[in-house]
């Protein structure tokens, strides 16, 4: 199934992203110099299609929030190019803007954040949160102000009522859906979002899945979609990236990269999905070590001194990240001859339909007990 | 007895599954917290077991008083325990404890804590302390309960550290905490805890906060010492994930009680309670409906300081029957003919 034409997404490319770099500088020592760098993004290549979700993944600390930070500017990029289509202007590198020209593009690009306990501001009410953006563009005030707010927050299923309530009253899903009727809040195409369901229950985070999924349908939103959870990537998204140490090692469609990986390190991410199938238990691969420190990173391929595929020109030489065909990109030298192990659909699993209402309750309360 | 949490009806345990062989037996436990806002019932009667060489899950929502049940029976709630008894039998013995008889301060709790239960938290610096090395607190544990031989405390540490899988155990054991990594100090903490081969380990949420690779790696290293050593295990979690790779049994709880009990695979494909179907059904899972909306439950679980009459679920439930789902707590029954699962619901009752 091709889910690119089903939803109606486009060929056209939103963002690029070529070969960007975000080093933070180490300092010591009482004169605080400069001893090293933490390469967090470290060269990376990649794009996003209008209206699709692109999820990218990969273990604590190899990069994602940093990329994502550093594609909407609120990190100086170290390097490379980030080429924004903006619907006003057209293309531009936003690695080249400054404050001022950034100030035009920034309503187009949005983030919603992991944490719905302290990314909102808790001295302004619901009402200030959403309507601060629109009050720095200026592009609202007084009674206008008030009713986009109210829409707004209708959109993600909080009554406009509570406007005047502050965060501390409402609970962590609520918290989140501020937060993106906040991030909606200029109409943009680009929201960047950081884990936005990974601190909220199972059934919340349903709820909020589905209400990203919604508003990408109404309004063509386009989104890059940060997550630890892979099957929660695996079900929102078009495309997948999967990065280690500040690299990305493989992107591909959704289907692909989860049913026909071609990097080792994507395997054992997959391997190690707790699947919620007690029939099928899965060992993981056994990754020897630990994930590496970007500020001191192995030589030649970074995953080679825990990669179980491994050979010589692994500890010299870094595989550039190529397109094996079918737009699957790869970083390793043996994508083509490796075979890897994907997931299996977890269909067997029957989903049990909910126990109908009884017809007639009984008269009497008592009956029950 | 009246029954302050719900207002209505009892809430006698109507079906219990209970084994002979049992290392932990909680029965109708009630905690409440007594703050300035009001009085939080934080467990309403709380029944399970734990046979010998199992592990329980123990699921459900952020807020349903999972760890307060594991922190029960450590007898290290800061709530009150207002009533109920949780059994426990050590290794080797038949004689039964009433912890909540024991003083929480006394020897004979002492001694059964950290050395016939231990606990594991999804933090770890909650239980390893920063200014001694690893080896040593490991030591100080196996000198307190199981030899006087510092040399043989030493060679039992590093031999335990090997077992959960530390590359270099010396250099560990001669590490201190914040020199290693978050998915190792995890494995440091299962290293202290299993230190004294106990009879129940509480292990509350110990991956949540470790990536997955990392994650199915201490999963897979406590299955085996669990195997080895033949500690029971009650596993708390939110992840039906990690529950159906884990757990030989599940307990759902919501809003302080336990709504269903079964083997794992029944609570997988043979599920029963609404909030349990409503659960699994919410889940995305690999491969199956993509494009979909997921099924999601409706509203969120209410305020602690808030009592909801009749059903806890009924408010969330799309099965609830009007009339007597919102004013009786339905009993806990077992699923027609069945010993092995219960449920409490009003549609098996
Ligand atoms: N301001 C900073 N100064 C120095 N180092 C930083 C800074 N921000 C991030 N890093 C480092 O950059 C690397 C990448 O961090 P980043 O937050 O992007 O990871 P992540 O992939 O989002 O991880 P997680 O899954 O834990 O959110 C890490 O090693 C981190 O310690
Ligand atoms: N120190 C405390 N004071 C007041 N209420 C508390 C305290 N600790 C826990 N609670 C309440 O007890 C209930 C159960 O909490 P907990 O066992 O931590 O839930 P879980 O582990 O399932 O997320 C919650 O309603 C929580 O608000
Ligand atoms: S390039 Fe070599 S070390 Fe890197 S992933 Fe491929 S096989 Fe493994
Ligand atoms: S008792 Fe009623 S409200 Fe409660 S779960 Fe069963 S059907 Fe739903
Ligand atoms: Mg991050
Ligand atoms: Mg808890």
């Amino acid at each position: 199934m091709d889910t690119a034409q089903k939803n109606g997404k486009s060929d056209e490319i939103l963002l690029e992203v070529r070969g960007l770099k975000k080093h933070f500088p180490i300092q010591s020592g009482f004169l605080r110099r400069v001893t090293g760098y933490v390469k967090a993004v470290d060269g990376i290549d990649f794009y996003i299609k209008k209206g699709e979700t692109l999820g990218l993944v990969g273990e604590s600390g190899c990069g994602k929030s940093t990329t994502g930070r550093t594609i909407l500017r609120l990190l100086d990029p170290t390097a490379g190019e980030i080429i924004f289509d903006d619907p006003n202007i057209g293309k531009v590198d936003l690695a080249k803007l400054n404050r001022a020209q950034l100030k035009r593009v920034r309503p187009n690009m949005q983030i919603i954040f992991q944490d719905p306990f302290s990314s909102l501001n808790p001295r302004l009410t619901v009402g200030q949160i959403v309507g601060e953006p629109l009050e720095i563009q200026k592009v609202a005030s007084g009674q206008a102000l008030k009713d986009r707010v109210a829409e707004l927050l209708q959109e993600v299923g909080i009554r406009p009522e509570n406007m005047t309530r502050y965060p501390h009253a409402f609970s962590g899903g609520q918290r989140q859906r501020i937060g993106i009727a906040r991030a909606l809040a200029l109409n943009p195409k680009l929201i960047v979002c950081d884990e936005p369901v990974s601190a909220l229950d199972v059934s919340i985070q349903a709820q909020v899945l589905n209400l990203l999924e919604d508003l990408q349908e109404k309004y063509d939103l386009t989104y890059l979609f940060i997550a630890h959870d892979l099957s929660v990537v695996e079900h929102i998204s078009d495309r997948v990236a999967v990065m280690y140490v500040g690299y990305i090692v493989e992107m591909a469609s959704t289907e692909q990269l989860y049913y026909h990986p071609k990097h080792p390190y994507t395997e054992a991410l997959l391997a190690a999905i707790p699947k919620p199938d007690p029939r099928k238990r899965t060992r993981p691969i056994k990754l020897p070590g630990d994930v590496p420190s970007p500020a001191n990173p192995p030589s030649g391929c970074y995953f080679h001194p825990r990669c179980r595929y491994a050979e010589e020109i692994c500890k010299v030489e870094r595989p550039p990240l190529r397109d094996i065909g079918g737009e699957h990109w790869v970083a390793c030298h043996f994508a083509e001859k490796l075979q890897l192990q994907g997931v299996t659909p977890l269909n067997e699993i029957p989903l049990v339909e909910l126990p109908k209402r009884q017809a007639t309750a009984p008269a009497t309360t008592a009956a029950a007990t | 007895m009246t029954n302050v949490a719900t207002g209505a009806g009892t809430a006698t345990t109507g079906a219990q599954i209970v084994s002979e062989d049992d290392v932990v037996r909680v029965e109708d436990l009630r905690l409440s917290f007594y703050t300035t806002l009001g009085v939080v019932r934080a467990l309403n009667g709380v029944s399970f077991n734990i046979p010998r060489g199992k592990v329980l899950g123990v699921v459900g929502e952020s807020g349903c008083g999972k760890s307060q049940t594991g922190l029960s029976i450590m007898q290290l709630t800061p709530g009150r325990i207002e009533g109920g008894r949780i059994l426990f039998r050590e290794f080797n013995t038949s004689e039964e404890i009433d912890i909540v008889k024991l003083d929480k301060n006394g020897p004979e709790m002492r001694k059964i804590r950290g050395n016939h239960i231990s606990m594991i938290f999804q933090e770890p610096m909650t239980s390893l302390n920063p200014c001694y090395t690893v080896g040593h607190q490991i030591e100080e544990a196996i000198l307190l309960h199981q030899t006087q031989d510092k040399a043989e405390a030493r060679r039992r540490a590093v031999d335990i550290l090997r077992k959960v899988g530390m590359p270099n155990p010396e250099r560990i054991a001669d590490s201190y905490p914040h020199q290693l990594s978050g998915g190792m100090r995890q494995r440091a903490m299962i290293a202290m805890a299993l230190s004294c081969n106990p009879t129940l380990l509480i292990a509350d949420e110990p991956t949540t906060a470790l990536d997955v690779t990392t994650e199915a790696q201490i999963l897979d290293l406590m299955r085996e010492l669990q195997h080895e050593i033949g500690t029971s295990i009650m596993f708390i979690t939110h992840n039906m994930g990690v529950v159906a790779q884990m757990c030989d049994e599940v307990a759902v709880m919501y809003l302080g009680r336990i709504i269903e009990r079964a083997a794992v695979d029944d609570i997988f494909y043979n599920p029963k309670h609404p909030y349990t179907i409503s659960l699994l059904r919410s889940i995305p899972r690999l491969g199956v409906a993509r494009g979909q909306k997921l099924e999601s439950i409706k509203g969120t679980v209410p305020d602690p300081y808030s009592t909801v009459p009749g059903c806890p679920f009924h408010p969330r439930c799309p099965a609830a029957i009007p009339g007597l789902c919102d004013a009786v707590m339905p009993d806990e029954v077992f699923v027609d003919g069945s010993r092995t699962h219960t449920v409490r619901c009003h549609l098996y009752t």
